[in-house]
C-alpha cells in the first residue's frame, strides 16, 4: 500500500509539467462552463434569447468585415490591416451620402426610407470598392514579389493613412449617425426583439450568400480560386491575375462598406478609429473560422459576436477580451487551421 | 539611383530643420526675463475626444488674460498647450508640455490640466522647478489628500508628487470624495432611485467616481443591481449590460466615465430597453454627451465639481463680455468660468509677487508662495482660499439636468469645509 502510494507520488512528480497544466486548464474550462450554465439556468430563457440576438447581430457585422480579411489572405496571403479602417470609412461615406439622397430622421422607419437607403448602400459599397482597388494598385501590387514583410508594412501604413484622413475629415469625436431603422419590436418568450436586430442579421446573411454563390459559380469566382491555388499556372491559362486580385479587393471592400453602413444604422455612432478594434476582432474571427475560408469567416464572426454578448451579459465586460482570446488560443492549439480549416494552398 | 537617395536625404534633413525651428518657436527660448512680458500658460485637451471640455476651459483662461492685459506694468500674454495624442488626453504629452513651459522663463504659472492622470504626470516636474499650477477641473482626491488607498489605486501619494516638499499645485474643483457621493445622494433623495446599475471605463477617474457613488448609495440603503467595467476602446455594444440592468429592476444608471470614453453612447442604446434616469459625473456634462445620447438625451443628470457662474449675479457682466468674445454655443462649457477664475487667481498672485519683489519680475518661488497665500479671492464661480494641501477651503458641487439639447442648472451646494 505504502509502496503503491510512493509509486503514485513519484509518477505524479515525474509527470511532465505540461500534462499537469493541461489538466488545470481543463478544470478551469469545466468550471467556467459550469458557472455559465448555472447562470443561464438562473436567468431564464427570455434573457438567454435576448443576449443571443444581440450577439448574432453584432457577430453578423464582424462576419462581413472578416470576409474581406479572409478573401485577401486567401488570394495573396496578405493581412490587409487597412481593411478595418475601410469598414469605418464605409460608415463615414454613408453618413456623408445620407442627407444627399434625402434620407433624414423624419422618414425614419417608413417606406420612404427604403429607396434612399438602398441607394446609399450601393453607392457606399461601390466607393469603398474603388478605394480598395486603388489601395491595392498603389501600395500592394508593386510589392507582390517583394519580401512578405514589405506589403505588411504598407498595409499598416495604409491603415494609419485612412485613420488620419477620417480624423481630418470629421475630427476626433463620436459622430452621431441618424436613427433611420424602424423602432418597432415584438416579444418572444420575454425577449424583446427589435426589427433593427433582424435587419442587420438579414442584410448580412443575404450579402454572404450572394458572395458564396458568386465565388463558387461565376467565372470570376473560379478565377479567384485558381489564382489562390497557383498564380503562374492561372496566368498560363490566360487569366488576368491583376484583374482577378483587384476584383477580390473590390468585393472585400464592398462587404466592408456595407458593414460600416450597417454599423452606423445599428449603433447610431461612428468614430474615426473604430476600425482598429473592429478590425482586430474581425481578423480574429477570420483566423477563428480558418483564414482563407469564406464560410469559416462567417462562422468565426458569428461566434465572436456571441462570445462577446455572453461574456458581457453573464460575466463581466472586463473579462470579455480574456475570454475571446483564451478561446481563440484553445481552438488554434487543437485545430491550428481554425474551426473549418484553412483554404490556403501549400507552396 | 544614388543621387535620388541624396536628394531624399537632403529633403528629410531640411524638413527636420524646419520642424526643429518650429518647436523651438513654440517652446520659447528661455532667458530674456526683463522684457516686461509675463506669459500665462494653459494646458488642456483641445483637440481630442475631450476637446468639448478642454476648448471651453482654454477659452476662459484666454479671456481672463486678454481682458486683464497688463499686471503692474508687465504685459500679459496667453499661450495654450494641448495634451492630446491620438484623440485622447495623454499624461506623457502633458509631461512634455510642462517641460516646455518651464524652459521659458517668461512663463510664471499654468492653468490646468483638465484630467487627473495628466496632473499626476505634471506635478512632480513642475514641483522640482517651483512652477505654479492651478486646475479648475482635476477632481482625483489623491492629488492633494493622503488616503491609505492612494498608493494602491493611483501609484502615488501627494508627498511623492511633490519631491521638493513645498506645494506648487492648487485647484478649485471639489475632489471626487464629494462628486460620487453627491450623485448618490441626488439619486436616492431626489430621483427616488435606490436600485441603480453602475458602469465605468477602465480609467482612474471613471472607476474611482463610480466606486464612491456605490459606497454612498449602499450607505443610504440603496443597492447596486449590476456593476461592470468596460474597455471602452473596444466596446460598442452596451445592450447586454442594459438588458441585465433592466431585468434586475434598475431605477437609474450611473456611468463613471468621460466623453473621451463614450460616456453617453450607452444612453442612446437604452432606447427600447429601459427608460430610467441616466446619471453622469462632470466628464459627461458637455455638448458631446448630448450628441452621443442622440434622440434619448432627455432625463439625464450630471454633477459638476464647481459652481455655476450663471447663478452669481455679480458675474453677469463678465459672462456677457465672454459671450461677445466667444459667441458659439460650444465655446462655453461647465469649466469655462472655473478656469477663468483660476487664471485670475494666478494673475492676482503674480501681481502680489511683483510687489513683494519691489516691482521687478518675480521668481517662480515667489509666485507659488503668493498663490498659496490667496485669501477670499472673489471669482465668477465663488470666493476662494486655499488650504495647506492646495484644495479650496469651501468647494461647491453643482447638479445639472438635460433640457432639450442643453444642460440646465438644477442646484448647487457647498461641500466639505
Amino acid at each position: 500500500m505504502v509502496g503503491q502510494l510512493r509509486q503514485a507520488r513519484t509518477a505524479f512528480v515525474a509527470a511532465p509539467i505540461g500534462r499537469i497544466l493541461s489538466v488545470l486548464v481543463l478544470l478551469v474550462i469545466v468550471y467556467v462552463i459550469f458557472v455559465l450554465l448555472t447562470r443561464i439556468f438562473d436567468r431564464g430563457g427570455g434573457y438567454f434569447l435576448q443576449i443571443l440576438i444581440f450577439g448574432v447581430a453584432n457577430g453578423a457585422i464582424y462576419a462581413l468585415v472578416a470576409l474581406g480579411y479572409t478573401m485577401v489572405y486567401g488570394i495573396i496571403e496578405l493581412i490587409n490591416f487597412a481593411h478595418g479602417d475601410l469598414f469605418t470609412l464605409g460608415g463615414f461615406i454613408s453618413l456623408f451620402l445620407l442627407p444627399i439622397v434625402g434620407a433624414d430622421a423624419s422618414k425614419a422607419g417608413t417606406a420612404a426610407i427604403i429607396l434612399p437607403l438602398i441607394i446609399v448602400f450601393l453607392a457606399t459599397m461601390a466607393i469603398c470598392g474603388a478605394i480598395n482597388v486603388t489601395i491595392e494598385r498603389v501600395a500592394y501590387r508593386p510589392l507582390r514579389h517583394a519580401p512578405r514583410v514589405a506589403p505588411l508594412i504598407t498595409a499598416i501604413g495604409m491603415s494609419f493613412i485612412l485613420e488620419g484622413l477620417m480624423f481630418l475629415w470629421k475630427g476626433p469625436f463620436n459622430l452621431p449617425y441618424p436613427n433611420l431603422l424602424p423602432t418597432a419590436s415584438f416579444t418572444i418568450a420575454e425577449a424583446t426583439i427589435h426589427l433593427r436586430d433582424i435587419f442587420v442579421i438579414v442584410i448580412a446573411v443575404v450579402l454572404m450568400i450572394v458572395l458564396s454563390i458568386f465565388v463558387s459559380r461565376s467565372s470570376l469566382g473560379k478565377a479567384m480560386r485558381a489564382t489562390a491555388q497557383d498564380q503562374d499556372a492561372t496566368e498560363l491559362m490566360g487569366i488576368d491575375i491583376n484583374r482577378t486580385i483587384a476584383a477580390t479587393f473590390f468585393i472585400g471592400a464592398v462587404l466592408a462598406g456595407a458593414g460600416g453602413t450597417i454599423f452606423g444604422l445599428y449603433y447610431n455612432t461612428l468614430v474615426f478609429d473604430l476600425g482598429f478594434s473592429a478590425g482586430l476582432f474581425a481578423f480574429t474571427a477570420a483566423v477563428f473560422g480558418g483564414i482563407g475560408n469564406i464560410q469559416g469567416a462567417a462562422l468565426g464572426g458569428l461566434v465572436i459576436g456571441i462570445i462577446i454578448a455572453f461574456s458581457d451579459g453573464y460575466f463581466e465586460s472586463a473579462w470579455t477580451q480574456v475570454v475571446i482570446f483564451g478561446i481563440l488560443i484553445l481552438v488554434l492549439v487543437f485545430r491550428p487551421t481554425g474551426l473549418l480549416g484553412m483554404r490556403v494552398p501549400e507552396k | 539611383m544614388q543621387r535620388r537617395w541624396y536628394t531624399a536625404g537632403s529633403i528629410i534633413a531640411g524638413l527636420a530643420m524646419i520642424a526643429t525651428a518650429c518647436t523651438g518657436g513654440t517652446g520659447g527660448g528661455g532667458g530674456g526675463a526683463t522684457s516686461g512680458e509675463i506669459i500665462i500658460a494653459s494646458n488642456q485637451p483641445t483637440s481630442g475626444g475631450d476637446a468639448s471640455d478642454g476648448l471651453p476651459a482654454q477659452n476662459g483662461i484666454q479671456f481672463a488674460v486678454e481682458s486683464k492685459g497688463t499686471i503692474k506694468g508687465f504685459k500679459l500674454t496667453f499661450k495654450g498647450w494641448d495634451d492630446t495624442v491620438n484623440g485622447t488626453h495623454d499624461p506623457q504629452k502633458g509631461a512634455q508640455n510642462i517641460q516646455e513651459m518651464i524652459a521659458d522663463a517668461k512663463i510664471l504659472g499654468m492653468v490646468g490640466p483638465n484630467n487627473s492622470n495628466v496632473a499626476r504626470a505634471q506635478i512632480p516636474i513642475a514641483n522640482r522647478a517651483s512652477f505654479a499650477m492651478i486646475s479648475a477641473a482635476n477632481t482625483n482626491e489623491c492629488l492633494t489628500q493622503t488616503f491609505d488607498y492612494c498608493e494602491k489605486d493611483t501609484g502615488s501619494t501627494p508627498a511623492k508628487l511633490r519631491p521638493n516638499g513645498t506645494n506648487n499645485y492648487f485647484r478649485i474643483a471639489a475632489a471626487d470624495t464629494f462628486q460620487g457621493p453627491a450623485a448618490a445622494d441626488f439619486a436616492v433623495d431626489t430621483l427616488k432611485a435606490t436600485k441603480v446599475a453602475v458602469w465605468s471605463d477602465n480609467e482612474t477617474f471613471g472607476k474611482g467616481v463610480a466606486d464612491k457613488f456605490t459606497a454612498e448609495l449602499v450607505e443610504k440603503g440603496g443597492t447596486v443591481v449590476a456593476r461592470q467595467d468596460f474597455d471602452t476602446k473596444v466596446t460598442n455594444d452596451w445592450k447586454p449590460f442594459l438588458t441585465d440592468a433592466k431585468n434586475k429592476g434598475a431605477q437609474a444608471i450611473y456611468a463613471g466615465a468621460t466623453s473621451g470614453t463614450k460616456i453617453c453612447i450607452p444612453r442612446a442604446q437604452m432606447k427600447g430597453i429601459l427608460d430610467v434616469p441616466y446619471m453622469v459625473p462632470d466628464g459627461g456634462v458637455n455638448s458631446q454627451c448630448i450628441k452621443d445620447a442622440a434622440d434619448n438625451a432627455a432625463n439625464m443628470y450630471g454633477t459638476v465639481a464647481a459652481a455655476d457662474a450663471n447663478q452669481n449675479p455679480d458675474a453677469k457682466a463678465t459672462i456677457d463680455a465672454f459671450t461677445k468674445r466667444f459667441p458659439k454655443k460650444e465655446d462655453v462649457g461647465s469649466y469655462t468660468f472655473p478656469a477663468m477664475d483660476c487664471a485670475n487667481i494666478l494673475i492676482d498672485a503674480i501681481g502680489r509677487a511683483i510687489d513683494a519683489n519691489g516691482g521687478k519680475m518675480p521668481t517662480r518661488e515667489q509666485v507659488v508662495k503668493a498663490v498659496s497665500e490667496t485669501k477670499a479671492f472673489k471669482g465668477t464661480t465663488g470666493t476662494y482660499t486655499f488650504d495647506k494641501n492646495g484644495d479650496p477651503t469651501s468647494p461647491t458641487m453643482a447638479i445639472f439636468q438635460t433640457k432639450g439639447t442643453d444642460w440646465a442648472f438644477v442646484k448647487q451646494f457647498g461641500v466639505g469645509g
